[in-house]
Order: C-alpha cells, then sequence, then structure tokens
C-alpha cells in the first residue's frame, strides 16, 4: 500500500509506491513524515506519461548546463546531481467556454498638411508646408467569443505555479485516461492545493488569455482604453498528473544547492542559474568604457578646432 | 456516435478530450462503485512487483524485464473514411502531362517538351479532412462606413455562420500549395465510403479511373487535426464575415469563432502525380485527378532568358542613374 508522507518544511504531500526516501523531492529538507492518507484526494482523471528515464534527464541537463551564457558560474559544468527525482506533480486542466464584451478607444491614422512659418538666414519669412501622420481615436464596442482549453494550473505545494508554467507546454495529445499501473513505481504527490483556489488560479489565467488574444483581435492602427469583462460558463476542471524531474544541484560547498526541475515529457528545463558576479562588473566596465570613449571622440571631433 | 455535451461536436472512438472545445469526455460507468484503495502489479512472467518504465512506457518489471501491456495514449493515427473516385485515368492524364509540358511559355526552356523524361505518373489518393460546423462567430473591421478624418473607421459584430465541406489538407506529400490550388475543384458529391461494398455497389456510384491507387494516411495526429480545422474555419469566417460589414472597403478584419457541431469526415481527394527529369533535375507536377486542365507544377527555368533579362535590367538600372547624374549636373 502507498505510504503518504507530508514534508514539514514546504507542505508538499507525496504518496510513493514501493518506495521510501528520507528527503523531500523538492526541497531536500529532511524533515519529512509519514502521515495517514487525507480522507478524499481528488482521484486523477488524466495523467501524461514520463518519456525517457533518468538517463535521458540527466543528459538533458547536462546539455542544459553546458549551453549556459559565459556569466554562469563555471563550477555548475561540473556540479553534482543530488536526489534526482521523478515526480507525478498534480495539476488541474481547466477548460471553459467564455464570452467578452469588451470597450476600446481605436486609432486610426490619417495624414494632415502642416503649414508653419519660419524665418530664413536673411530674416525673411518663409512658408513650409509638410505631410503629417495623425491619429483619430474612435470609440469601439463589441464581443469577443471563444472556448478557453488547455490552462494547467498547479495544485502541488512543493511545486509552484510559476515553476509550472515555465516547464509548459506539456503534449496535452499524449494523455492517457489515469490508471495506477501509468504511475507504479514512481512518487505521486496528492493534490494537496484547493480545487477552488486552483479553479480561481485557472480563471485568472484564462483571462490573462483572453486580453493577449483580445489586443490581437482590435482593428486599427493603434488602441487605448482597452477593457473587457468577460462571462466564463460551462467551465472543467479535471485533477491531472504531469511528469515533472526535480533534483538539485550542489555546485558549491558555501552555497544552497541550486534547484532544477525538467519537463518529464519534453525535457524541457526551467531553473534560475547563478551568474559569477566578477565576469558582470567587467562587462559592465567594457561597455561603459566602450561609450565612454565614443562620446570622448565625438565631443573632441564635434569641437571648433 | 456521441456528441461532446458543451459544443455538440461528434465524439469519435478513444476520444479523451473533445477536438473543438477540449471538454473532457467522461470515462465508461465502471462495473465496481468499489475500487480498491491500493493495487500492486505483479509481473506476469516472475510474480515480482513492477513499476512504470518511462522507457518501455508501460510497466516494466525490474527483475525478468518483461513489459506489460496497457492502454496507449488515445491519440491514434488516422485513415481515411471516404475517397472521391478518379475520373481522369491514365491516358488522359499522361496526354495531359505531355501537352503541360508543351505549354510551359516563354520561360520554360525551348527543349523541355522534347527532352523531359516522363519517370512516373502515380495515381494518388492525398488525405485531407471534410469538415462541417456552425459558429457563432465575432468580428471586428475598419471600413469606409462612418469615416470622418481618417479613410477608416472600426467596427463590430457577431453572426451565426454555417460552413459547410470546408476541405483541410493533412498531407504530407503534397505542399500546402498545391493543396490549395487542387481543393476547390473536386466533386465531394461523388466521395463514396471506403471498403463499404454496399456503398460501391450503388448503381450511380461514378466507376473509378484509377482504382488502385495508394491512399495516403493521415500522417497528422487526431490532436493536431483540431488546430488545423480550426484555422481553417477561421480563414473560411474572415471571407464569410465581409458581408456583414457596413461600408464598401475594409481592412483589418479579425474573428473569433466559437464552434460548434463540427463534424470531420477523413476522405482521400485524387490527384495524379508526375515525376519527371529535365536535363539530370528531377521536377514534378500534379495533374488533378478530377479535371485534367488543372495541372500544377514549376517547370524548369530558362536559365539562359534569365541571365539576359538580369543583364538587361542593370544596364537599364545604371542608364537611368547615368541621366540622373548628368541632369543635376
Amino acid at each position: 500500500m502507498p505510504a503518504t508522507f507530508a514534508c514539514g518544511h514546504c507542505g508538499a504531500s507525496l504518496g510513493f509506491a514501493g518506495v521510501r526516501t528520507a528527503t523531500c523531492p523538492y526541497c531536500a529538507s529532511p524533515n519529512f513524515v509519514e502521515r495517514p492518507a487525507s480522507a478524499q484526494p481528488p482521484h486523477p482523471a488524466f495523467v501524461i506519461a514520463f518519456a525517457g528515464g533518468a538517463a535521458r534527464a540527466r543528459a538533458q541537463l547536462a546539455a542544459w548546463l553546458g549551453g549556459r551564457s559565459w556569466f554562469a558560474d563555471a563550477r555548475l559544468a561540473h556540479a553534482r546531481v543530488e536526489d534526482l527525482r521523478g515526480v507525478y506533480v498534480p495539476a488541474y486542466l481547466y477548460s471553459a467556454v467564455a464570452d467578452t464584451e469588451y470597450t476600446a478607444a481605436i486609432g486610426e491614422h490619417y495624414t494632415a498638411t502642416e503649414t508653419r512659418e519660419t524665418r530664413d538666414a536673411r530674416g525673411e519669412l518663409r512658408r513650409e508646408t509638410r505631410q503629417v501622420t495623425r491619429t483619430e481615436y474612435r470609440a469601439l464596442a463589441g464581443r469577443h467569443v471563444g472556448y478557453v482549453t488547455d490552462v494547467l494550473v498547479s495544485a502541488s505545494q512543493g511545486l509552484a505555479a510559476a515553476e509550472l508554467r515555465a516547464l509548459e507546454p506539456y503534449e496535452l495529445g499524449q494523455l492517457r485516461r489515469y490508471a495506477p499501473a501509468l504511475v507504479t513505481g514512481w512518487i505521486a504527490e496528492e493534490f494537496s492545493r484547493d480545487a477552488e483556489a486552483c479553479r480561481q488560479a485557472s480563471r485568472d489565467a484564462a483571462l490573462d488569455d483572453i486580453g493577449l488574444a483580445l489586443r490581437k483581435f482590435l482593428p486599427g492602427d493603434s488602441h487605448s482604453d482597452l477593457a473587457w469583462r468577460t462571462t466564463v460558463r460551462w467551465e472543467s476542471l479535471d485533477p491531472i498528473l504531469v511528469p515533472v524531474w526535480v533534483l538539485a544541484l550542489r555546485y558549491r560547498r558555501d552555497r544552497p544547492a541550486l534547484r532544477v526541475v525538467i519537463n518529464g515529457q519534453t525535457g524541457a528545463i526551467a531553473g534560475r542559474v547563478p551568474l559569477t558576479g566578477w565576469k558582470v562588473a567587467l562587462a559592465i566596465g567594457g561597455l561603459a568604457l566602450v561609450v565612454a570613449a565614443i562620446v570622448a571622440l565625438v565631443v573632441r571631433g564635434g569641437a571648433p578646432g | 456516435m456521441t456528441a461532446c455535451a458543451r459544443c455538440e461536436t461528434a465524439l469519435e472512438a478513444g476520444d479523451l478530450r473533445c477536438a473543438i472545445c477540449a471538454l473532457p469526455v467522461p470515462a465508461a460507468a465502471r462495473a465496481s462503485v468499489a475500487a480498491p484503495r491500493a493495487q500492486v502489479l505483479r509481473c506476469g512472467d516472475c510474480g515480482a512487483a513492477i513499476g512504470f518504465s518511462a522507457e518501455a512506457q508501460a510497466p516494466r518489471c525490474g527483475f525478468c524485464g518483461h513489459a506489460m501491456a496497457i492502454e496507449q495514449p488515445s491519440d491514434p493515427l488516422e485513415v481515411a473514411q471516404w475517397r472521391l473516385p478518379f475520373t481522369v485515368d491514365r491516358a488522359t492524364a499522361e496526354a495531359r502531362a505531355r501537352s503541360w509540358l508543351a505549354g510551359r511559355g516563354w520561360w520554360a526552356p525551348r527543349t523541355l517538351a522534347r527532352e523531359a523524361v516522363l519517370e512516373a505518373l502515380t495515381p494518388l489518393a492525398w488525405a485531407a479532412w471534410r469538415v462541417n460546423a456552425v459558429a457563432l462567430v465575432a468580428w471586428a473591421a475598419d471600413s469606409d462606413a462612418g469615416a470622418e478624418r481618417s479613410a477608416w473607421a472600426p467596427h463590430a459584430g457577431r453572426v451565426e455562420l454555417a460552413f459547410r465541406d470546408i476541405v483541410v489538407p493533412a498531407s504530407r506529400g503534397l505542399s500546402a500549395r498545391e493543396c490549395r490550388r487542387l481543393t476547390p475543384h473536386y466533386a465531394l458529391a461523388s466521395a463514396v465510403a471506403i471498403d463499404d461494398a454496399a456503398v460501391d455497389a450503388t448503381p450511380d456510384a461514378a466507376p473509378d479511373a484509377a482504382p488502385d491507387a495508394a491512399i495516403e494516411s493521415f500522417d497528422v495526429q487526431r490532436s493536431a487535426a483540431r488546430h488545423h480545422a480550426q484555422r481553417a474555419i477561421e480563414a473560411a469566417a474572415r471571407v464569410l464575415v465581409q458581408p456583414h460589414i457596413p461600408g464598401r472597403r475594409y481592412r483589418n478584419v479579425r474573428v473569433a469563432c466559437r464552434i460548434e457541431r463540427q463534424t470531420t469526415a477523413r476522405v482521400a481527394l485524387p490527384a495524379w502525380i508526375l515525376a519527371y527529369r529535365y536535363r539530370g533535375a528531377a521536377y514534378r507536377a500534379i495533374i488533378h485527378g478530377q479535371r485534367p486542365d488543372l495541372v500544377i507544377g514549376r517547370p524548369p527555368l530558362d536559365r539562359g532568358k534569365l541571365a539576359w533579362l538580369v543583364a538587361i535590367a542593370v544596364l537599364a538600372a545604371l542608364a537611368a542613374v547615368a541621366a540622373i547624374a548628368l541632369r543635376s549636373r
């Protein structure tokens, strides 16, 4: 029977089948206690299976570390991988029908002839005409309709919503209906965030998507004062498990381990790489010197000789 | 066939989610309501407890390596359900190929028809989806109606539109440009069901001029088909909303579609693929399988004529520059 553990540090709640662990796979905290399974955890409807094993994840990590910029800490290339774990992370897959009413001021360009009077070198009045582009703003009210699909929101305490977003997209064409056989032998976190909170987070993400779509939808040469109100209906929120490799990179004794997460399906990697201070300072100093040299040249060249 | 509860789009066997609105399809009612709390999977060969292997994409025994067969993701590659008969037979296609090579105009080499070697003329039933749907379309555009200082004024509206027989290419063998030119000229009403003797035997079914044609498999998975179909419907909607825009001139036509009741049929469309060789290089042309007058292909260019034309253009440009320089003096 799978045992359920709760991390005392980050709050992740994990079910292990056939595996015992002393540390939390998300935050490497040893503060990890076995607890009875929560009363009614949501039952996953779908799962995206891991594609490729730990060896592939390590190869992708090595390629990622090798491809970091010159500014990254050089010791990263020789970092030690600690606790590489494949975790099925709980999330919700949201979709809905969205009806949006919007208002905006649409800018339409037009050309106007501008006349202005100037005095020439001899002090005579001269009239100059030129063509200028101006914008006329017209109010527009309309509607936008469509479906919001494929919004994925983390229901995990261990993997924040922003981290999951950095790992997206998942290839949802490879979705499978959940079966215990698909996750057996792997760590599966329980759904530890409230479904209602996830629904609200999904709605917010959907509204952001609609805002982006609206900006592309509006006619005219430009627009301003865009305001919209979206009504969502026919919402669906389905529990899903997504595959994530979580690991800690130990690259310096005096620094905490660097946490890296890898998309278990596509191999996309998210992690903030520590930069080396002196390299950044050197680059900024070099750039400042070049700018100063150009300014000096221009000033000297422009000065009457 | 069942339909999606949210948008009434037809669902196909194995669909986990609706292809249009992504509403999950409920799992078939399970026989036992009281599912066991925990389940230990055991290897069918040696009886050890086993885990899911990411490499094998199936539960695999760590001791003896035996992998268990499980349900695969329901995103199958499709096969055609309908085909349109060839009405252009091989002899007609070959004659048409020769006349097309002969009539390639001034840009093609004069010796093309004489020296081109026809290597193969193959009948191919290429893959496409035939989509029907209705959609609520919200549109926004600029038009000259109500224009003030600018020549354009913004307008917006909504309209319900029906889309019938939208053909969405699913072919990997033909290019998008070739498919676009071929599709408007098929008689979709002549489609016959593949492997359906009852339909084939109907007396009014047109005889097929190339019954041995290879049927292209759908190289695009069902989940990817959704994006293709949606883009095609949006492209069609941009044209269909134009009569609803006030004024006589318009620009920046934008549409947002809420598609409903979409049905998709997989059809195989007839075309003859001509492969020919001219002076060592390989070329190809497509002859429409139902309209022999429609041939699509890029014949070789006469490089000598092209070089002359470039030389003349350069000389003309130099002469123009010289004339301007002389005038300004």
